[in-house]
């Protein structure tokens, strides 16, 4: 399956959206909801799905990632995000 | 220890439905349209599983569009927080209607079709639907909810499943659901002129995961090998009282939908109990819930923790104890009555065709020798 291009916009996919929002000590966690199950959601993976909301595209979501994390290999920073979307969509809880 | 919350709800309304389909896996003995609950205590239901934590209600039957309340419902379940999916033949709704459920909040619907032949499958049904479903396709599709297309498969049609993949394609779900028929209820009754051999199981399962790569992106593909032809039993329901409860039309709260075939377990109602009192207190649930109850080999396997020894249910119906492990197990003391049934399937031939006809009742007779159709609770 291609991999989300630097231009695309990336979103939760019909029909999934978002649950409740919890919080264990300092750390936030919410839930994505979807037609048979749901997906906890905590750190990066939070912040990543929390960039989806159609207005971001690709490149900025990673540009924001690696000027959070300045001191990871921005090239794996790209990998893993391209490969958790992709992840995402196979599974239709994310389009782009 | 206190067992943690259940995530799912899965609330069986009624169990009675325009189609009469011969695989259906509701009980033989349905509960009466006079025993059903009423909204209020159903909506009192959904605010008690939104507390305890549960994400999904998932809406089901027999057919749940024959509540007139449905819309109701809904939008009683989605305001106690919980994500709506309603699992239909379709039968029953209409443009307007549909427009309604989307607006009480309906997060999901799944519809399910019995063949991409016009004919086979309404004799599947023992109704004239499929047209009808073809066309409330159309209709979903013009709504911002998720879609999935559910097909079950069996001996009578498996030979064209690459026909009935690209059918379910040009309908355009998110999702598409090839499931193999699980025996139970009319199932098992007809189990016969339904269990496919293991040539059409393997040509089946290479044309679904030509499907899953093919289709990636664009709808996903969810099949699971039928647990008679498996290695190890399916984890039934994710384990016996770990993550749903089931609510039946009368209120019989279940920890799956077909317990009650089970001797010697009594299961409370929500007229007179809390979900979660009956989560963490019944006998019911605990029965089966955990280690303490396994015979061996489960006992000490490793797999115990992936499949909880597999399904009671099936253990009762084909071992007559339902504490034995699954006969569906390749490991377990009565596998040979699933080697059986096997065996019997891959040496007859097909031992049923279509039979046209123009009334269910009429389809009923013809087909007395060959099928049970699933009848409706009075």
């Amino acid at each position: 399956m291609p991999p989300p291009e630097d231009s695309s916009q990336p979103r939760l996919a019909t029909g999934c959206r978002w649950g409740a929002e919890s919080k264990t000590g300092s750390q936030r966690e919410r839930v994505v909801l979807y037609p048979e199950g749901a997906l906890r959601l905590r750190d990066t993976g939070l912040l990543i799905l929390e960039s989806c909301d159609g207005q971001h595209t690709f490149g900025q979501i990673i540009g924001e990632l690696q000027a959070q994390f300045g001191d990871a290999d921005p090239a794996k920073i790209r990998a893993d995000i391209s490969q958790f979307l992709e992840q995402l969509k196979h599974k239709r809880i994310v389009d782009y | 220890m206190k067992t943690p919350n259940p995530l799912a709800l899965i609330a069986e309304i009624t169990h009675r439905c325009p189609l009469h389909c011969v695989y259906c896996s509701n009980p033989l003995e349905m509960a009466a349209v006079s025993s059903e609950l009423s909204t209020k205590k159903w909506i009192d239901v959904f605010q008690q599983a939104g507390k305890l934590g549960m994400l999904h209600a998932h809406f089901t039957g027999g057919e749940p569009l024959a509540r007139p309340d449905l819309t109701e419902l809904i939008a009683g379940a989605r305001s106690a927080g919980l994500y709506t999916n309603l699992i239909t033949s379709g039968i029953g709704l209409s443009e307007t209607r549909l427009q309604a459920l989307v607006e009480a909040g309906l997060d999901h619907i799944q519809l399910s079709f019995q063949d991409s032949r016009e004919a086979a499958a309404n004799w599947i049904a023992g109704a004239k639907a499929h047209a009808h479903k073809v066309e409330l396709s159309r209709l979903i599709r013009r709504h911002n909810i998720a879609f999935t297309v559910n097909l079950v498969i069996h001996r009578q049609n498996i030979d064209h499943l690459d026909e009935m993949i690209a059918f379910i394609e040009q309908l355009a779900p998110e999702r598409m659901e090839i499931a193999h028929t699980q025996y139970y209820g009319w199932a098992l009754r007809n189990r016969a002129a339904l269990l496919p051999t293991r040539e059409q199981l393997a040509t089946a399962v290479e044309a679904v995961s030509a499907a899953d790569k093919r289709l990636a992106g664009r709808i996903r593909v969810d099949s699971v090998v039928p647990d008679y032809y498996a290695r190890f039993p399916k984890a039934c329901m994710g384990g016996w009282g770990r993550k749903l409860m089931l609510i039946n039309p009368a209120g019989k709260v279940l920890p799956c939908h077909a317990a009650e075939v089970i001797p010697g377990l009594t299961f409370e109602n929500v007229r007179e109990q809390t979900l979660d009192f009956i989560w963490q207190q019944s006998p019911s649930f605990q029965r089966f819930r955990g280690e303490e109850w396994m015979p061996e080999p489960c006992r000490s396997c490793d797999q115990r923790t992936e499949d909880f020894g597999g399904c009671r249910c099936q253990a009762l119906l084909l071992t007559g104890d339902a504490a034995a492990t699954d006969p569906a197990c390749s490991l377990a003391p009565a596998h040979h009555i699933v080697e059986a049934a096997l065996a019997e399937a891959n040496s007859s031939a097909a031992v049923s065709q279509p039979v046209p006809a123009a009334s269910f009742v009429q389809l009923q007779q013809r087909a007395a020798d060959l099928w049970s159709y699933r009848t409706n609770p009075e």
